[in-house]
């Protein structure tokens, strides 16, 4: 069962995302902000991380990075919602890091969910 | 005989009119002026000493000799003769003229020519007396161009100088003053009396005891009135003159026009005022938007759960309706703070111009009139063109709005300026060499200028509450400043409004990516020409090649035809005559494989679930679509 790990500062929206993703039958792993996720990152159970891009301890830029440093082969999905930089140039360089997808928020879940199978059954590297 | 005392005194005095001569030739020899005696034939009969010397010779050099010889032959022709003519004729002249002596080099003389008649009252001689006053003179310059410098000084300085009595009667105003309160009558107001171009009763007096007190003074910004009535904010400063018992004598003001700093202090504290909101917006929308994505995730979650039929299922419709409502509100807020990036391409602003304008003829009232003036010099700017199609629609909406009672015209006019003109205006550093001027003026019911500072905050709206959400004009400064403009408002209660829209030049041309390749070919669906032809423009600029239909028998033609089918449809679902149903039917029918991009309004309500479920629509997009949005979704789909 593929493990997902979730980055998101907003708590409510963080556990819509794990509910959701419960449902179809993944496996959540969650995270408060930036730091933690890459503290507590576990490469052998995870595939695939959703991360939010502004939060207050290390943004999702750095997560982005460091993760991939770790396990090159992990996918990668950024959301952000609008902030200081403006969600387009923070997603932009998101993706410039290497996320596989990026979502504005709001974003519509059933997207973000067609997005993950996608990106699960695509064997190819990132 | 007793000889009296005096006797000694006359003969004293003969003796001394024996040495009259001595004397006389004393007097002549050593006084300051040169003195001569030239005779009709224009020659030196008798020259003093002072003379002499200053030719540095002998009496006897020059005697017998021409004026023409002694100052050259062209000073005596052009300076010198036509005087002792005159002379001559019985006339004594004076004059002052520059001359030449070996000895001083070039100085000033004041020149002096008398008739020498004799008994007969016939002129031989005459008597020339020439005083060296060039010391005199260079002082009497050195104050004429003192007087000149002040003078200019308090004409060219763009500073009114007025000077008036203790009562306020004018004494003396310059020309700054009177272009100041723009009045071309010197006259009348040198008549006038100060007081009467106070905006504020008494404030005169206020002044003049404040000068008392301390005789100079920065009086601060004070409102005059000029000639017509019309308030000038004016900074002033005075000075009081009195006499030695300390009465006022007169009072001189500096009076310098503030208006155009003020205006410009206003504008930066509505830059200033913006920006903060602009920031404080961006971080609502920013949380909003979490909140958004929470609420939609959950909708959507109950929805699966729910029944299709189910009653409930409608109502988390009505939910997924609203977070998509709140969506492009957040987003329009993140447009106007500046958070949203645009994709740019060069775009010519005379076709997005022209575009918007044939729209907006389209569907105005017959009340109305659009006047455009589009100049055929192409100018490109840097934008996303839907955006700009939206800035000019909401302007163009706006001033159709003013005038939807009275009716009236609406001119939209274009013109391209010089940076360096413009620096002044926007009051901000010049990006480009020429900025493209769009100017929209209506003959609406204009603003008030309190309305009129506030008219691109975020949520200000003169239209009754639950009407528009007052976010328009904000966005637009958004998108403007985005794009390193300006937009600038003038308006006038009950006379309309005109909106100036600055843009930066840009000197970059539409570069077309792989110009070698084949261009990729879309295939445009679409019932409304004039938006789907501001998207095209854009298209077109990122170098794909547009197919329009709007016709279902087009379309079968197109998607059978020999040529070559199209890469990519892009289906507006507006559009009348290709129903969504129809789409199902032909791609089915024809087992079309070509992605196609689906251009939705925000309600979702309005799609067929057909259409939804029938696998054809790769991608949905929600108007507004930016540039970006659907370059991106362009280029994913043909990957």
């Amino acid at each position: 069962m593929p493990g997902i790990l979730i980055v998101e500062d907003d708590k409510e929206l963080r556990d819509m995302l794990k509910i959701s993703l419960i449902r179809h039958k993944y496996t959540v792993l969650e995270a408060a902000d930036g730091k933690e996720a890459i503290t507590h990152f576990k490469p052998s159970i995870t595939d695939l991380v959703i991360t939010d891009l502004i939060m207050p301890d290390e943004d999702g830029l750095k997560v982005i990075m460091r993760l991939r440093e770790i396990k090159p082969s992990l996918k990668i999905i950024a959301i952000s919602g609008g902030g200081k930089a403006g969600p387009g140039s923070y997603l932009n360089l998101a993706k410039a890091l290497g996320a596989n997808a990026i979502f504005s928020k709001p974003f519509s879940i059933n997207d973000l969910i067609a997005k993950i199978e996608l990106l699960m059954n695509d064997e190819q590297p990132a | 005989m007793k000889i009296r005392p005096n006797i000694s005194a006359d003969s004293n005095f003969l003796r001394f009119l024996n040495d009259e001569k001595e004397i006389s030739d004393h007097i002549f020899n050593y006084s300051r002026s040169m003195i001569s005696i030239i005779n009709r034939n224009y020659i030196y009969e008798k020259v003093n000493s002072t003379f002499c010397n200053a030719h540095g010779v002998v009496p006897d050099t020059i005697v017998g000799k021409s004026l023409g010889e002694v100052w050259g032959n062209d000073v005596f022709e052009n300076a010198i003769k036509s005087n002792i003519d005159l002379c001559f004729t019985g006339k004594t002249v004076r004059y002052e003229a520059p001359f030449s002596t070996p000895q001083n080099g070039e100085r000033y003389f004041e020149v002096i020519f008398r008739p020498l008649p004799d008994r007969t009252e016939n002129i031989f001689y005459i008597l020339a007396e020439t005083l060296d006053i060039h010391d005199q003179k260079q002082l009497e310059q050195k104050a004429i161009e003192k007087e000149e410098e002040f003078r200019k000084f308090e004409t060219n300085l763009p500073v009114g100088f007025i000077r008036c009595d203790p009562e306020g009667k004018i004494l003396n105003a310059n020309k700054a003053f009177l272009r100041i309160m723009d009045c071309q009558d010197e006259v009348s107001v040198k008549e006038a009396n100060l007081k009467s171009f106070y905006q504020e009763e008494g404030l005169f007096e206020i002044h003049l005891e404040q000068l008392i007190d301390c005789n100079a003074k920065n009086l601060g910004r004070v409102y005059l009135k000029n000639w017509y009535g019309k308030e000038i904010p004016c900074r002033i400063s005075g000075y009081l003159a009195v006499n030695e018992s300390g009465k006022p004598l007169f009072v001189d003001l500096a009076v310098e026009d503030s208006s155009h700093e003020i205006m410009l202090e206003d504008r930066l504290l509505q830059a200033q005022k913006l920006e903060t909101i602009g920031a404080l917006a961006g971080g609502i929308a920013h949380d909003f938007n979490n909140i958004l994505a929470t609420i939609s995730g959950y909708a959507e979650m109950l929805q699966e759960d729910l029944h299709e039929d189910s009653e409930l299922s409608e109502k988390v419709n009505k939910i997924l309706g609203a977070v998509s409502k709140a969506r492009s509100i957040t987003n329009q807020i993140l447009t106007f703070s500046r958070h949203v990036e645009q994709e740019k391409v060069p775009v010519s602003i005379s076709e997005v111009i022209a575009e918007t304008v044939g729209f907006v003829k389209s569907s105005i009232p017959s009340n109305i009139v659009i006047k455009s003036y589009i100049p055929s010099k192409r100018a490109n700017v840097l934008a996303d063109p839907t955006q700009l199609f939206r800035v000019f629609l909401n302007l163009m909406t706006n001033a159709i709005q003013a005038m939807e009672h009275t009716g009236g015209t609406l001119s939209v006019n274009m013109d391209i300026v010089k940076g360096k003109s413009v620096k002044h205006e926007l009051n901000k550093d010049i990006v480009a060499d020429e900025y493209v001027l769009l100017i929209f003026k209506d003959t609406g019911i204009g603003m008030e200028p309190s309305l009129m500072n506030r008219i691109f905050e975020p949520f200000f709206t003169t239209r009754e509450v639950g009407k528009g959400t007052g976010l328009g004009l904000s966005v637009i400064h958004g998108i403007i400043k985005e794009m390193e403009g300006e937009i600038l408002v003038s308006s006038k209660k009950e006379q309309g409004s005109v909106f100036y829209v600055y843009l930066p030049v840009s000197t970059q041309y539409p570069d077309f990516p792989g110009k070698t390749d084949r261009k990729k070919r879309i295939l445009f669906i679409t019932g409304n020409k004039y938006e789907s032809r501001i998207l095209s423009l854009a298209l077109e600029n990122t170098g794909y090649e547009l197919i329009y239909i709007s016709d279902q028998n087009h379309l079968i033609r197109i998607m059978t035809g020999e040529d070559e089918s199209p890469d990519l449809v892009i289906y507006m679902s507006d559009s009348r005559q290709i129903q969504q149903g129809d789409i199902v039917a032909i791609f089915n029918r024809l087992k079309i494989l070509t992605p196609l991009i689906l251009i939705t309004d925000s309600n979702r309500e309005l799609l067929e679930e057909k259409l939804l479920n029938s696998g054809i629509v790769k991608q949905q997009l929600i108007k507004p679509v930016s540039l970006k949005e659907i370059t991106e979704a362009i280029k994913s789909l043909l990957k």
